[in-house]
């Protein structure tokens, strides 16, 4: 390829000030809190409202995971191009904390009004049909692990590693950056290591505690893997944003070449075809076994009681087509991959479709007096938005804020050289 | 000239000064000819003027056929030829057909590639007429080649030879065909 970088930049300045644009997505993210906020305390129909603010944190945090997930991904695999997005990534990882006071509201709602976010944590709850959690032997059998003590302390354990490991990896990073260590590196493999393992098994409790316990009576083994997915995924297109924003804003001039869009897209299109894999054999395998137990969480998302086809068919339509056949396709063209421009696209498009696929997997346990999924066009879809904005703003405005603070590249990492002129 | 000759062959010494001659050729015009070099030089093929490979295409092309044998395959045999109920299942869904369409893209996606790459860059061959230069072995170890076929349209025994020499090549030779 021509499109070598040039030469090192001989003093590479400290990232230009980021300051405003964190101060403005500060703003944008307290408005559409403060929104979520007044539909919580006024909207008629409260338990949307809590549900869309699960689909928002929950949408952030898998994008603060596949951060922390393509980091310790990249130590522990000793890759070389990707050292200079992984800076970006750390940066991201900023957001864990902020993601954790903004889970807080649920956490306090669970045991303020028990069952109203996670219906298995009211044992009087009554279910459709048939009798109460309390008295429900699928409820029973698993008390050991749905219980509102187990989710605490897991939630609390789940940003608990989330938060260590991103500290543990930007401090050795950062450092590395005055002291040029090659210590640094070392720490943080070890620190992948141990933290692959922890990160596969936080994330995939998180997506079994909070989204999948929406319906406990369902089974899944595919879940955790379907959420890790999207978590690398939504992590991989906002490092395509970062890289053509930095791109254009001149920071990343000499810096990147065509060679580094070309090997993050194909991890694009390999997530993708990852996704569709665990998706579609989570949905074959229930299609197959044909078994009660399994099949009424798609019953919910394609039929009412009186056998109708409901909006949840054709979202599930939008996501098969949106979330695999359109980003597949895309991605195998390698012009669109290496251009700027086109790929942001995809990244943008891809991003939309997560949080769809999130929305697919929260809201239908929104039910009427039959038991019927309520329809996915609803008001909720503006909660789902504002929550989004409103925890997206704070997640860019710690990203920004920590933007600042260091090199914009990691200098002295020694696969730096080897970044700088990866080829193919 | 009088037997044919496959072309004409100049050494270089670095990498600096083939890239720079191999983009003078490119831009002299020159389409069948090649360069030889002891290791890769990345961004050659740029200045060769190189396009990308069509294998990628190849295997796109492999990987549908491979998709349609799948699907037609399951819908002719369950659907078609004999019609069997399994498991109370319609006698031909895609859902059922996927997985062995997954596979056979798969299979047919990996043959069209391998055949594909086997067919453009003309391998395996046993003989080829640069090997009749006495110094070629040194493009395994430290000299630089760049040969021009007399097949090409621009070749001309006088010109190119001059083009090679302006270019900095030495030890300019008609190669024999």
């Amino acid at each position: 390829m021509s499109t070598h970088a040039a030469t090192v930049p001989a003093a590479l300045p400290t990232a230009a000030s980021t300051a405003a644009t964190a101060g403005k997505a500060l703003t944008v993210g307290l408005i559409g809190l403060a929104a979520t906020l007044l539909a919580a305390l006024f909207a008629p129909e409260k338990h949307g409202v809590a549900l869309s603010y699960l689909v928002g944190v929950s949408y952030w945090t898998a994008i603060a995971i596949g951060m922390l997930l393509m980091i310790l991904i990249h130590h522990i695999t000793d890759a070389s191009w990707s050292v200079v997005i992984r800076r970006q990534w750390e940066h991201g990882l900023a957001a864990f904390k902020w993601l954790f006071v903004l889970f807080l509201p649920l956490l306090i709602l669970a045991w303020a009004v028990p069952g109203f976010v996670w219906p298995w944590m009211d044992k009087t709850h009554v279910l459709h049909g048939h009798g109460t959690v309390g008295t429900d032997i699928l409820y029973l059998k698993k008390e050991g692990f749905l219980n509102i003590y187990t989710f605490t302390i897991m939630t609390l354990v789940f940003f608990g590693s989330w938060v260590w490991l991103s500290a543990r990896l930007r401090r050795a990073s950062f450092t590395q950056d005055t002291d040029g260590n090659a210590a640094w590196t070392f720490k943080n493999r070890v620190t992948s290591a141990m933290g692959l393992p922890i990160a596969a098994l936080t994330l995939t409790f998180a997506a079994i505690y909070w989204i999948k316990s929406l319906e406990y009576h369902w089974f899944s083994t595919m879940y955790g893997v379907w959420f890790f997915a999207n978590c690398a995924r939504g992590a991989l297109c906002c490092g395509v944003l970062i890289m053509v924003w930095l791109l254009h804003r001149g920071d990343y001039k000499g810096i990147l070449n065509t060679n580094h869009f070309h090997s993050i897209g194909m991890l694009m299109l390999a997530f993708t075809v990852f996704w569709a894999y665990v998706t579609f054999s989570q949905y074959f395998l229930i299609w197959n076994a044909n078994v009660p137990e399994e099949t009424f969480w798609y019953n919910l998302r394609e039929l009412n009681h009186d056998g109708t086809t409901n909006q949840w068919w054709y979202v599930g339509l939008v996501i098969l087509f949106g979330h695999f056949v359109i980003p597949f396709c895309a991605l195998l063209s390698y012009r669109f991959k290496v251009t700027p421009h086109i790929i942001r696209r995809i990244a943008y498009w891809v991003l939309t479709i997560i949080l769809i696929d999130i929305c697919y997997n929260v809201l239908p346990a929104l039910k009427d007096e039959h038991g019927d999924s309520l329809p996915f066009l609803s008001i909720n879809l503006l909660w789902v938005l504002t929550s989004v904005i409103g925890v997206g703003g704070i997640c860019i405005w710690a990203y920004l804020r920590s933007f600042p603070t260091t090199k914009l590249i990691p200098i002295r990492d020694p696969r730096i050289g080897e970044c700088l002129t990866h080829h193919e | 000239m009088a037997a044919p000759s496959y072309g004409l062959i100049a050494t270089f010494d670095t990498a600096p000064e083939i890239y720079h001659a191999a983009a003078q050729v490119r831009d002299a015009g020159y389409k069948n000819w090649d360069v030889i070099s002891p290791c890769p030089l990345h961004g050659l093929d740029a200045a060769m003027g190189l396009k990308r490979s069509i294998v990628p295409r190849i295997s796109l092309a492999g990987g549908i056929t491979g998709f349609c044998t799948g699907m037609s395959l399951i819908w002719w045999t369950g659907a078609y030829d004999y019609k069997l109920t399994v498991g109370g299942k319609p006698l031909f869904s895609p859902m059922f057909a996927f997985p062995v369409s997954y596979e056979l893209t798969i299979l047919f996606t990996a043959f069209a590639t391998i055949i594909g790459m086997f067919i453009v860059n003309g391998l395996p061959r046993h003989h080829h007429p640069v090997l009749k230069y006495d110094q070629i072995k040194r493009g395994l170890d430290d000299r630089f080649f760049i040969v021009i076929e007399a097949r090409d349209p621009r070749f001309n025994l006088a010109n190119t030879s001059a083009l090679l020499a302006k270019l900095g090549g030495t030890g300019i030779k008609e190669l024999e065909a």
